[in-house]
């Protein structure tokens, strides 16, 4: 018989639930809410059947484009030959998580904010822009011992005492 | 017996999946809870509350409650275990208490939110199926049904409460199938059945049969309505009177209660962390010197 190309096809083990994970799933996923501009990880669950989508996206990370009754529009990029097309697809709630991705910018940016405020207050300038890591500053090296390292003249008899 | 094969082996044990803690308890239906919180994602953080009512061996338990991910949000309580303040001392898990429950919670909400004036609801309990009617103004609260693990059978207590609700305002979609006095033949609620049992008309003919045929049994069964000075005859005023004061004054009472006993420790109490670590470094330092003055011994 020859391979199928089912819409699941290949999908055993990506779509099984995991080890010990199986039946009801916990009720947080859904009490989450998103809004549009968020982005979310899709993650399927293969416990429910409706809202799946294609194999492709699992493990993709996309924004928040439309929140429907019980589902999510998420815009995904997808490579498509020699370009990357903006896929924008539907989702059920239960097969998306909240993406830390972006976590760090935005804590950076309520800090920056706060710096700027409390500088204006001061009344001086600061950049809050992130310098890279420059080279390591120069230092002193303590308790070094010189050791001179001489060669000695080629001693025949002595080498061959051992293996002659 | 020694030799019987054990059953359940280290690999049973390895591979078994707990159910959910509440699941174990047997306390929480994850299919209809999951049914009853899903929210539409349209309509974002906007809570969905339950009417939630559970009724114990002694008492009736009815609250509003919205669901969080930290954990459920109590709106609004009350307990039949209240009712004495309202002059009901008696027969506190009988239909009649479960409708003076519910109601007293959906007045007690009402009068939280401020609406109270607005949507009386059925005033008069007559027994007949009341759905709220919207005014212009605002919405009326609206909550889900929420009744655990029961058996919905015609006539549970559990409607009673649901009954008192309704008849106080609040907006729960239901239907009058199982309501007392439904009966399943002609498929119509019998509204003067319905209104027997919201005051007690049941618990008073039961009274009536036990004072003619078995009175001994009668003054067992009842010693407390007795003890009152409730007879059949009066209940129907009694709970009239207990539905007027819920109306009257629906707020929840604080009861004072005395700071509890300080009792006589036995055992050592826990140290905290800060506490372990700061024993960690004396004892170290303690070594250390005692190290220090040996090894100074030694040379």
């Amino acid at each position: 018989m020859p391979a199928g190309h089912g819409l699941r096809c290949r999908t055993r083990d990506l779509f099984a639930r995991p080890f010990r994970k199986k039946g009801y799933i916990p009720l947080s996923t859904y009490l989450r809410t998103y809004k549009i501009g968020d982005y979310v990880d899709i993650k399927v669950n293969g416990a429910v059947h409706k809202g799946m989508p294609h194999k492709f996206y699992h493990g993709r990370t996309g924004r928040v484009w439309n929140v429907t009754k019980r589902a999510i529009g998420v815009e995904v990029n997808k490579q498509v030959g020699n370009r990357i097309i903006r896929k924008r697809i539907h989702v059920r709630v239960e097969h998306v998580q909240p993406s830390r991705c972006a976590e760090e910018f935005k804590l950076r940016k309520l800090k920056n904010d706060q710096l700027k405020a409390e500088a204006k207050a001061k009344g001086e300038v600061i950049s809050t822009k992130r310098q890279p890591e420059g080279p390591k500053p120069g230092f002193m090296v303590e308790g070094a011992t010189l050791e001179t390292v001489t060669p000695i003249p080629y001693d025949v008899v002595n080498d061959l005492k051992g293996g002659y | 017996m020694a030799f019987v094969k054990a059953q359940k082996t280290k690999a049973y044990f390895k591979r078994f999946q707990v159910p959910f803690k509440r699941r174990r308890e047997g306390k929480t239906d994850y299919r209809a809870r999951i049914r009853l919180i899903n929210q539409d994602k349209n309509k974002y953080n906007t809570p969905k509350y339950r009417f939630v009512v559970r009724i114990s061996n002694t008492d009736i338990t009815a609250q509003i409650i919205s669901a969080n991910i930290a954990g459920d949000m109590v709106l609004a309580s009350a307990y039949s275990h209240e009712l004495p303040h309202y002059g009901l001392e008696v027969g506190l898990t009988n239909y009649a208490a479960a409708y003076c429950t519910g109601l007293l919670l959906g007045r007690r909400v009402l009068k939280m939110l401020e609406i109270d004036d607005e949507y009386q609801g059925n005033v008069e309990a007559t027994g007949e199926d009341y759905s709220v009617e919207p005014t212009d103004t605002r919405r009326p609260f609206r909550a889900l049904l929420d009744v655990g693990l029961i058996r919905t059978t015609t006539g549970n207590n559990v409607f009673g409460a649901l009954k008192g609700a309704l008849d106080a305002g609040l907006d729960i979609p239901h239907s009058d199938k199982r309501f007392a006095g439904f009966s399943k033949d002609s498929k119509q609620l019998d509204a003067e059945v319905h209104r027997k049992y919201i005051y007690g008309g049941h618990v008073a003919a039961y009274m009536r049969t036990l004072m003619e045929d078995e009175p001994e049994k009668y003054q067992a069964h009842f010693s407390e309505y007795i003890k009152r000075g409730i007879e059949p005859d009066n209940m129907e005023a009694l709970y009239k009177k207990v539905h007027a004061a819920i109306r009257a004054d629906p707020a929840a009472k604080k009861s004072e209660k005395e700071p509890p006993k300080q009792h006589k420790r036995f055992n050592l109490k826990k140290l905290t962390y800060e506490e372990r670590k700061a024993k960690l470094i004396e004892r170290l330092h303690t070594l250390n010197a005692a190290a220090g003055v040996d090894s100074e011994e030694e040379d």
